[in-house]
């Protein structure tokens, strides 16, 4: 094997010129390494019972890899917590992060590799499975074969990539409902890069529109640290949220404006019309079609369109350019129109109008170890696998870390184009519904039992590789590593360079021993680098120094084509919890209650009150909420943290399977989505659904579970959370 | 602390702390909460379900008011009059105030529930027999009942796995609320005392408190002067022991500190930051 050869193996690939001086692992033998590993497995002598110690590993609760560390006691993982080593979440991790335990001991784990038999799957060994994959991939050729997968990133992305390779395909579908994708394509155009660092530390006032950077986003905990950071500093940061469903995020705002669904784009025009017309910031660098653009809407006329009262338009534009820095951030619900582009263009404007690139935003610099780099998955591969299944274009299809046939909206007609691929191979800890469609299932060991790493997609000033290692042993003896998995189907395909490694540990030891020297801080002992980096969890590596450009690029009117239309916008809006679903599962989660509604175990539609006695809908009322594509039937909870045109129905249940705790709880919001694209990027319109609402039954208290205590809308006169004028912080606490 | 002890001094343990109460103290553990960066996540919450063996009791119990959330996250709208809420939401991390004069201790026939030289209000479970006098007194409602053997279903196999040895699993019939983590506070006391020396700040956090991604909790010992939260009750002027009138007793009425229902002269652990709000 050749050195360009083994560096793409070992994952290292395309570095250039940071692997100067790298020193190759030339002895190390399997067993050699298997001897060193520092196991609490195999007590050491500071292991004492009935004290735990805790290691260092990786979350993969979600995509943003947050560091942390387990409590392991007479050798099973009781408590996880954040590790403080990691600057992106210093020792914090959120509600998903600590119920990591409950999916590894979840009593509803596939324990055995199953294979289907007609209408079931019935239990198989190993052998017959991987010989069942011989057989079916080896009959496969190039494009005819895919992997479908969540966002992943790391060595296994790296192996799933070189898998591919080896099959001739290029068809890596990845999937993720809570995504930034049309921010990226809008990032890469305006700023050079799709995901630069965002700095709300820094800035001295935030308006995010609909950005719920706290709550569901991609990054909750690191932006939970940098919101703390920018409420407590000298001056403190004024956020203003404008959004149609108030988000987790927009619970904390100074200033909440409800906004009429799809028209951020026209409001952040209109800001953009006062700041360069009114107040007289420069225009430089904007296109002429867009300074026309920007001229078209006066304030009246976004007024009206956006249901914003101008005089809030007016303060909110004059305060961004007395706050400096300011930011301005474009969420999941700014993208989601077929106009998508265009609107989060517009919002991401005004940064360039208000000159915060290169202050609140930064470039995150060139990182690296791109094969490692995290692979982000958005809707648009949804689209496109949808589409090549129903066209009979695959053949054989793996799926892992996602679950499309819960996610696909029943417009892609994903049930039929899964009927279509030739063999589904899902690997999996649990029974989802894309699993119980599956041909094979292997079943793969849970997060905390299995190696690997870990490159958060949104980093932190110092950028960072997070290593997991098991935090104990296997639960079911049968079930395996996704990099052991991966192995298995690489040595299929070419032993030649794969079959010298005995497992995924023993590939990721010489993995390690091949890395750059710079980021082993030029230590010649393998083993003692090893040892350091499980112990400390975290490689930090040096993101070599980028620089954005400033430019705003031409985008189209964003303006919405339903925006004068009847009936109500669908927010199907995810939550820190359950996120896209995949925690429905969790019992925690599910008794952990919605922390804007307060709702626990259930789906439930939220509306303005308002909207409601026009519909004449009373709380707690049965409803039917359809759209072109069909209709769920939940319970209405009114709130007044709605805007009057918006209906909106969290994401999460509607399970048909994974499990006890999940199957057959509430709705699936996403079933009944339109499969409108943006127009640019492609990507599923998610939050531009038009539904109607009615009542079909009266309220019945019993259907509905919300907290008991502190969950009523007033205070009732008591002084329990009490709220006092900014003015007054500033004289007392000097800030 | 045995039974006999306890009735022996009964009057002791009657005693106020306007009295001086009833103890020498070793340790006076608290909190102070920032209300202003709480963003009412469930982090902390979710944390104390893992650390402290909390049960799961599901839709139809939880409807029933059975829920076993130590820490609960209340949310409140204040601005019920406008159209919509400008200002966001209220968001307050409500859990066992461990009181200095606690309303619950007194009604305790058993005196299952007492005060103890680390000023925690301490429950016992193997005194408790489960006549909710305490629950009923309590004014936070921050008390939780095992009305069932909740165990039997919350951790079906292998989730017991994750179970905390560190304290029990509750049953039937007894009554449980937030204890401080204080099996957290012991390991450091017993780890202080085999170092022979004194536990120090920030050796005891709070599973809450060390999950907060805002870091809104703080936890440490008001003894300790040096400590964060002792500077942090001493900056915003709330002291131990002084009552309805604390508003009134500080220099400065405006300092964001406060404990909630201070008129009922209860003598809260947790101080509270007023939540700022910018007018624009």
């Amino acid at each position: 094997m050749n050195r360009r050869n083994f560096l793409k193996t070992m994952g290292w690939g395309g570095a250039g010129a940071a692997l100067t001086g790298c020193d190759l692992p030339t002895t190390i033998t399997l067993e050699e390494g298997k001897e060193e590993v520092v196991s609490y497995l195999m007590p050491e002598e500071y292991v004492i019972p009935g004290v735990g110690v805790w290691y260092a590993s990786t979350c993969t609760q979600c995509s943003a890899g947050c560091a942390i560390h387990g409590r392991v006691r007479e050798g099973r993982v009781l408590k996880l917590e954040g590790n403080p080593e990691a600057s992106l979440n210093n020792g914090k991790i959120c509600m998903m992060g600590q119920a990591g335990v409950q999916g590894h001991y979840s009593p509803d784990r596939v324990t055995k590799p199953m294979v289907r038999n007609g209408d079931t799957l019935t239990e198989t060994s190993w052998d017959n499975a991987m010989a069942l994959l011989q057989e079916k991939l080896g009959a496969v050729s190039g494009d005819r074969f895919a992997w479908f997968t969540g966002t992943i990133s790391g060595h296994q992305s790296a192996l799933v990539s070189n898998h591919l390779d080896a099959m001739g395909s290029k068809q890596h579908y990845v999937h993720e409902v809570v995504n930034n994708s049309v921010s990226q394509a809008v990032n890469r155009d305006m700023f050079g890069e799709a995901n630069p660092r965002v700095r709300i530390d820094k800035a001295a006032m935030v308006v995010s529109f609909g950005a719920d950077f706290m709550g569901a986003s991609l990054s909750p905990v690191h932006y939970a640290g940098q919101y703390a950071k920018f409420r407590t500093k000298k001056e403190r940061g004024l956020l203003v949220q404008i959004e149609s469903k108030m988000s987790l995020t927009g619970g904390s705002a100074d200033l909440w404006l409800p906004i009429k669904p799809g028209t951020e784009g026209v409001l952040a025009l209109g800001m953009a019309n006062l700041l360069l017309n009114k107040i007289k910031v420069s225009d430089a660098g904007i296109p002429n079609g867009v300074r026309k653009l920007i001229d078209e809407y006066d304030i009246s006329k976004v007024a009206k369109i956006t249901g914003v009262a101008g005089h809030r338009i007016q303060r909110v534009a004059q305060l961004l350019t007395e706050r400096s820095p300011s930011l301005v951030l474009a969420g999941p619900s700014v993208e989601g129109h077929a106009h998508g582009y265009a609107s989060v263009a517009a919002v991401m404007m005004l940064n360039h109008i208000l000159g915060n690139v290169g202050k609140t935003i930064e470039s995150s610099g060139q990182f690296p170890f791109p094969q490692l780099m995290a692979k982000q998955g958005g809707t648009a591969d949804l689209l496109a696998f949808a589409e090549a299944a129903k066209a009979e274009k695959l053949d054989a299809v793996v799926f892992y870390g996602s679950n499309p046939v819960y996610s696909a909206p029943k417009a892609l007609e994903l049930n039929e184009a899964m009927n279509k691929v030739g063999f589904k191979v899902a690997i999996s800890q649990f029974m989802d519904e894309t699993t119980e469609v599956a041909d094979l299932v292997l079943p793969v060991a849970s997060y905390l039992e299995d190696w690997g790493t870990q490159v958060p997609m949104q980093q932190s000033e110092n950028s960072a590789i997070h290593v997991q290692q098991p935090l104990m042993e296997k639960l079911y003896e049968d079930s395996k590593g996704l990099g052991d998995i991966l192995l298995s189907l690489l040595k299929q395909r070419n032993n030649d360079e794969y079959g010298k490694f005995e497992d995924y540990y023993a590939y990721l030891r010489n993995a390690f021993a091949a890395m750059p020297a710079a980021v082993k801080n030029n230590t010649t002992n393998n083993n003692e680098f090893w040892n350091n980096t499980l112990q400390k969890g975290v490689i930090d590596v040096a993101s070599s120094g980028g620089k954005l450009k400033s430019t705003v690029v031409s985008f189209a009117d964003p303006v919405s084509e339903s925006a004068n239309a009847d009936g109500l916008t669908l927010v199907p809006s995810p939550r820190l919890g359950l996120y896209d679903g995949r925690h429905a599962n969790l019992p925690w989660l599910q008794e952990a209650p919605d922390q804007i509604s307060k709702v626990v175990w259930d789906s439930w539609a939220e509306m303005h009150p308002t909207t409601a006695e026009k519909l004449g809908i009373s709380n707690l009322d049965l409803v039917e909420v359809s759209s072109a594509q069909g209709s769920v039937t939940l319970r209405v909870v009114l709130l007044k943290s709605m805007h009057v045109d918006a209906v909106a129905v969290p994401l999460g249940q509607g399970h048909e399977a994974y499990g006890r705790y999940a199957k057959g709880l509430g709705v699936n919001p996403l079933q009944i989505l339109d499969a409108t694209t943006d127009n640019k990027t492609g990507e599923l319109a998610m939050y531009s659904t038009r539904v109607t609402v009615k009542s079909v039954g009266p309220a019945d208290s019993l259907s509905i579970v919300r907290m008991g205590t502190g969950s009523g809308d007033s205070q009732a006169g008591r002084k329990l959370v009490a709220t006092v004028p900014v003015e007054q912080l500033r004289r007392t606490e000097g800030s | 602390m045995s039974l006999d002890n306890i009735l022996n001094h009964w009057s002791d343990y009657r005693k106020g702390s306007e009295e001086g109460g009833h103890h020498d103290y070793e340790h006076r553990w608290a909190m102070a909460i920032n209300l202003d960066i709480c963003n009412g996540c469930n982090a902390c919450s979710t944390a104390c379900y893992a650390e402290n063996n909390l049960a799961v009791v599901g839709k139809e119990r939880f409807e029933k008011g059975q829920a076993m959330h130590w820490l609960r996250i209340e949310r409140y709208w204040d601005q019920q009059d406008k159209d919509y809420p400008e200002q966001g939401a209220s968001f307050l991390p409500m859990m066992c105030q461990h009181c200095g004069s606690a309303t619950c201790e007194p009604v305790c026939p058993v005196a299952a529930t007492y005060h103890t030289p680390d000023g925690l209000n301490a429950q016992v479970y193997n005194r408790c027999i489960g006549s909710r006098y305490c629950s009923n007194n309590c004014p936070f409602r921050v008390r939780y009942f095992n009305f069932y053997s909740y165990y039997e279903s919350a951790w079906p196999e292998p989730m017991e796995q994750q179970l905390n040895p560190d304290i029990s699993v509750r049953d039937k019939g007894v009554m449980e609320k937030c204890t401080f983590c204080v099996q957290r506070i012991r390991t450091a006391k017993d780890k202080a005392k085999m170092e022979d020396r004194e536990v120090q700040d920030g050796e005891v956090m709070t599973a809450c408190a060390q999950a907060c991604p805002t870091s809104a909790i703080v936890f440490g010992d008001t003894m300790d002067e040096n400590s964060v939260v002792s500077k942090l009750w001493k900056k915003h002027q709330v002291e131990r022991g002084v009552y309805a009138k604390t508003k009134l007793a500080k220099k400065d009425k405006d300092l964001r500190g406060y404990r909630i229902f201070e008129e009922l002269n209860v003598d809260p652990s947790v101080m509270y930051l007023d939540r700022v709000r910018e007018d624009i």
